[in-house]
């Protein structure tokens, strides 16, 4: 009986899926009967020998092919959710969210019923244009894309372009909280990369910003133009030492961008840190296998220049 | 060391320390990616493009990886992943965060896979070739870096011969014993995990694993002899 269920059960305790009792129980009849010691070692040699077909890490050109066409294909199907197909009733979706919140479908019914009512009224009422006489947030215009950036230096004033539903244009100081703000949404909202190297250029000034920050690596990673991986990498150059969440960002385009000269640019900013372990292993795969002569070499010498801690 | 402690200890190897290891600074890390992809999420569900890819960086080498060893195809792998993620554009509107996102976009990639298999299966295919993007016969086992200092031809032969046996075994497997063996011993999840993701119990998880640890192990008997 014990043994039946030692066999059972084996496969579980190789692959550490035994609670503790049942795992020292297991464990106890293991050292005191042969035939399921055998049995154990059988099922451990087929655990090592399934290892013979490793899970290998992906290739950069398949990954990057892959995010290419999904991009792609994302793209498409965005046009078509904002096209034909917002007017295509979702039924099923509908009886959906019917069948789960009848308070939420009330309540639905009874805004609408209410929205229509007002509407009715504005409509009879006088109408007035629509002219914004204050200055408001940014985030209250609602901004479509940004369409230019340009900085004066003699007068530190900063002239955005940006759409809403009438382009219009923003001209004031560069610390002035609303084109920080413009020119966080420019980094990632816009399809210009002219865009998004000025903004990222005005934003390298104020890094010390955990905002601007995170703008900075978000750039770094994602950004399709090497030209503003580049300037997010400048950007970053004073944080590498104190901020982790940089320093790994860093070492991610290191490993993984396909642009040789952002990958030369990101080995540079490691000078300060290259004795930490993680970098160590990063500069070790580089040093062998980086297709760049530059970045091998660099590697070799950063290895050199600092001891092995073992 | 006695023998039979020496079983046990080869037995268990590094997964029986690897129970203990989750730290407090993983559990930390973990809640915090949690977190942020609530975030994402809920910024994807409003129709923010740029927050659902970067929900996809997170997860997508992961499921790239899980579809070529699955499939043991380039162009296949690449097809199962563009279709999960559309998939997961598609319908993350009725994500309800009642299990993680790493669940809910393995549960598509593993049903892909498992479509993939079964159609496989009935066109009879031979997957232990691999075949690279341009349709090239291509060897995984070229692709592991064999640097030890006793690595010999001899060796590598038989490393080559294990591997193509392997993935013949593999083949006798039914398409759902070859996923749960795969999630289990190539990608290391945890039968619980496993049960969600193929909208099973654990327990039919385990005894699916054990069925298919008991095939491969008659299937490769006679290599051992």
């Amino acid at each position: 009986m014990k043994c039946d269920w030692t066999k059972e059960n084996m496969v579980l305790y190789i692959y550490d899926e035994l609670a503790d009792d049942a795992r020292f129980e297991m464990e106890n009849h293991i050292r005191n009967c042969a035939g399921c010691r055998e049995e154990l070692e059988s099922v451990s040699a087929l655990k090592q020998d399934m290892s013979a077909m490793p899970v290998l890490e992906i290739s950069p050109n398949l990954l990057a092919a892959s995010r290419m066409q999904l991009q792609e294909s994302l793209e498409h199907a965005e046009q078509n959710r904002s096209g034909w197909g917002m007017f295509i009733f979702d039924f099923a979706g509908w009886m959906n969210q019917i069948k789960l919140a009848p308070a939420l479908t009330a309540a639905l019914l009874m805004i609408g019923f209410a929205g229509g009512t007002i509407t009715t009224w504005k409509v009879a009422g006088s109408r007035t244009p629509d002219v914004i006489s204050h200055s408001p947030e940014v985030k209250d215009i609602g901004v479509a894309s940004i369409e230019s950036i340009l900085s004066d230096p003699n007068t530190n004033n900063v002239t955005i372009k940006y759409d809403t539903l009438h382009p219009q244009t923003l001209v004031a100081s560069a610390d002035d909280p609303r084109v920080q703000q413009l020119l966080l949404l420019a980094t990632h909202s816009n399809r210009d990369s002219d865009v998004r190297l000025d903004s990222i250029d005005l934003l390298k000034a104020h890094a010390g910003d955990n905002d601007v920050r995170d703008a900075l690596v978000s750039a770094l990673r994602y950004d399709k133009n090497p030209g503003v991986r580049l300037k997010a990498l400048d950007g970053l150059k004073g944080y590498v030492r104190n901020d982790v969440h940089v320093r790994d960002a860093v070492l991610e385009a290191l490993l993984h961008d396909d642009n040789s000269g952002v990958r030369s640019e990101a080995i540079g900013l490691l000078d300060p840190v290259k004795a930490d372990s993680s970098i160590r292993e990063a500069l070790e795969v580089l040093a062998k296998r980086d297709p760049n002569q530059f970045i091998r070499s660099q590697s070799q010498r950063y290895l050199a220049s600092t001891p092995h801690l073992d | 060391m006695p023998a039979e402690t020496a079983v046990l200890k080869a037995a268990v190897g590094a997964s029986g320390e690897k129970r203990y290891s989750h730290s407090a600074g993983d559990m930390v890390s973990q809640a915090l990616s949690r977190a942020n992809d609530s975030e994402l999420i809920r910024a994807a569900q409003r129709g923010d493009r740029v927050a659902f890819e970067s929900l996809v960086r997170q997860y997508d080498q992961a499921v790239l990886r899980l579809a070529l060893h699955l499939t043991g195809s380039e162009p296949d792998a690449r097809d199962i992943y563009q279709e999960a993620f559309l998939k997961a554009y598609r319908h993350i509107g009725n994500f309800r965060f009642e299990c993680s996102f790493y669940t809910w976009i393995y549960r598509i990639v593993t049903n892909l896979c498992l479509d993939h298999l079964r159609k496989r299966q009935t066109r009879r295919e031979d997957p232990a070739t691999i075949m690279d993007s341009s349709g090239q016969e291509l060897d995984l086992l070229d692709r592991v870096s064999d640097d030890r200092a006793g690595a010999n031809p001899e060796r590598d032969l038989m490393r080559r011969e294990l591997g193509s046996k392997i993935a013949q075994a593999l083949t006798k497997l039914t398409p759902r014993e070859r996923m749960v063996f795969e999630l289990k011993h190539y990608q290391g999840l945890r039968l619980r995990t496993i049960g969600e993701m193929l909208n099973t119990t654990e327990e039919t998880a385990k005894n699916t694993l054990f069925r298919a640890t008991q095939k491969l192990r008659s299937t490769l008997a006679p290599m051992r002899r």
